[in-house]
């Protein structure tokens, strides 16, 4: 491997490293409890806007811990999302947002938007599974 | 004029004359004339974008179980309590177009319709992959098509419905009921559609989808779609695999897309 090349592969790793862990292919939505809804105050760390799902990381600003607390939070697609009245400029980084969502089964710090506010302008944006059907 | 060389112009004449007819009678050969395209204009209007209805997805896959063979029956027995105990299987996760006949079954994302001269186009949306060629311009299946993602459809108009038949669909493409929950076909499937307005904003897709591999009978099912109109329901470009990676930039500065770790269709949550 060429130094350059090898400089190019540490510069994507610490890209990488330093944004979202994990990729968001297209998968079912059962491993979120359609039944609970989680709420809580926070603050946008990063979003995705992103085929096939967008996601957001949200830190729960309820318990400052040293490492913070991450929510990965998905939505479903940005064409769908749009014709929710999302676009990609609706969240910033280091926006105050309240946030609502079916968390994740398995209890770890994650789930599938059902409604986030944006704080300072109290603009409210909804995510669903079950797209706006009928016209 | 003597008598042999007559009939090597008439042998030759049928020969000119046959190829002719054989040209003739490809349409995939012919230019579209102007007569052609005006015709479109008697087609019903299935302009706009149309979204699936999801929850009449989700209704089907618990009224109208496909006719499973035993064996099969089994496997989604097993996948869908998989899924509800939220293990889903993504059969999906591989950004693979989903092909014929999951997309139409289970797809979550809008598509529309295009039509021209002998043919109607379906793209779908949130992956560019996912692309149907109807072709209605009066010609036969091939006697054996390349297998491919969406398979070889021909199709003709019954009034003001489009009847699709399509075979040449790769084995590995899922007849699916939901996103979880689905089985390669296998080979030798065959779909037939009927796709018509029943309403003004409202299309039905009647599918009949024989699998000698995984369906003991025939499965006929019908899934709903609803027209939007205007620039905030156009359909956007897609790709599924960008979410497989990562916006970074590389030792130059450039824009580049960084490829990360799949999870298993599950989120993978940042640690606590």
């Amino acid at each position: 491997m060429s130094r350059k090349t090898l400089a190019l592969a540490g510069c994507l790793m610490m890209a990488v490293g330093l944004a979202a862990p994990t990729a968001f292919a297209h998968h079912s939505f059962a491993m979120f409890d359609q039944s609970q809804t989680t709420v809580f105050r926070g603050t946008i760390k990063d979003f995705q806007w992103t085929n096939p799902h967008a996601v957001i990381w949200v830190i729960n600003d309820a318990k400052p811990l040293a490492t913070p607390d991450v929510w990965t939070i998905e939505l479903t697609s940005p064409g769908n999302l749009t014709r929710m009245g999302w676009t990609r400029h609706a969240l910033a980084i280091g926006d105050k947002v309240n946030v609502e969502i079916n968390p994740l089964r398995d209890g770890q710090h994650g789930g599938s938007l059902k409604k986030i506010t944006v704080l300072a302008t109290g603009a409210v944006l909804t995510s669903s599974l079950i797209i706006p059907g009928k016209p | 004029m003597s008598g042999a060389f007559r009939a090597g112009l008439v042998a030759a004449a049928l020969v000119l004359c046959g190829g002719a007819a054989s040209a003739a009678d490809d349409p995939s050969g012919r230019a579209p004339t102007p007569q052609d395209w005006a015709a479109l204009a008697a087609l019903p209007d299935w302009s706009g974008v149309w979204t699936p209805d999801i929850e009449d997805q989700f209704v089907q896959a618990r009224t109208n179980v496909p006719p499973w063979t035993p064996k099969v029956a089994g496997e989604m027995k097993a996948m869908a309590a998989d899924e509800k105990a939220g293990r889903p299987h993504g059969i999906f996760q591989n950004c693979l177009p989903e092909g014929m006949p999951a997309w139409m079954l289970v797809s979550h994302n809008a598509l529309e319709f295009l039509f021209t001269p002998g043919r109607v186009t379906l793209l779908g949306e949130s992956d560019g992959g996912r692309l149907r060629r109807i072709y209605t311009d009066g010609r036969a299946h091939a006697a054996d098509p390349d297998p491919s993602f969406h398979g070889e459809s021909i199709g003709h108009w019954d009034g003001e419905v489009l009847v699709v038949d399509t075979i040449g669909v790769l084995p590995e493409t899922y007849i699916a009921t939901g996103e979880a929950l689905g089985v390669p076909n296998d080979g030798d499937l065959h779909v037939v559609e009927r796709i018509h307005l029943v309403g003004p904003d409202t299309l039905h897709d009647d599918l009949e989808i024989t699998d000698p591999h995984v369906l003991a009978a025939p499965w006929r099912t019908t899934r709903i779609y609803y027209r939007h109109r205007g620039r905030k329901n156009e359909i956007v470009e897609g790709a599924c695999l960008q979410g497989s990676f990562n916006e970074a930039h590389d030792a130059q500065g450039h824009a580049v897309f960084a490829p990360v770790a799949q999870d298993q269709g599950n989120v993978v949550p940042t640690p606590k």
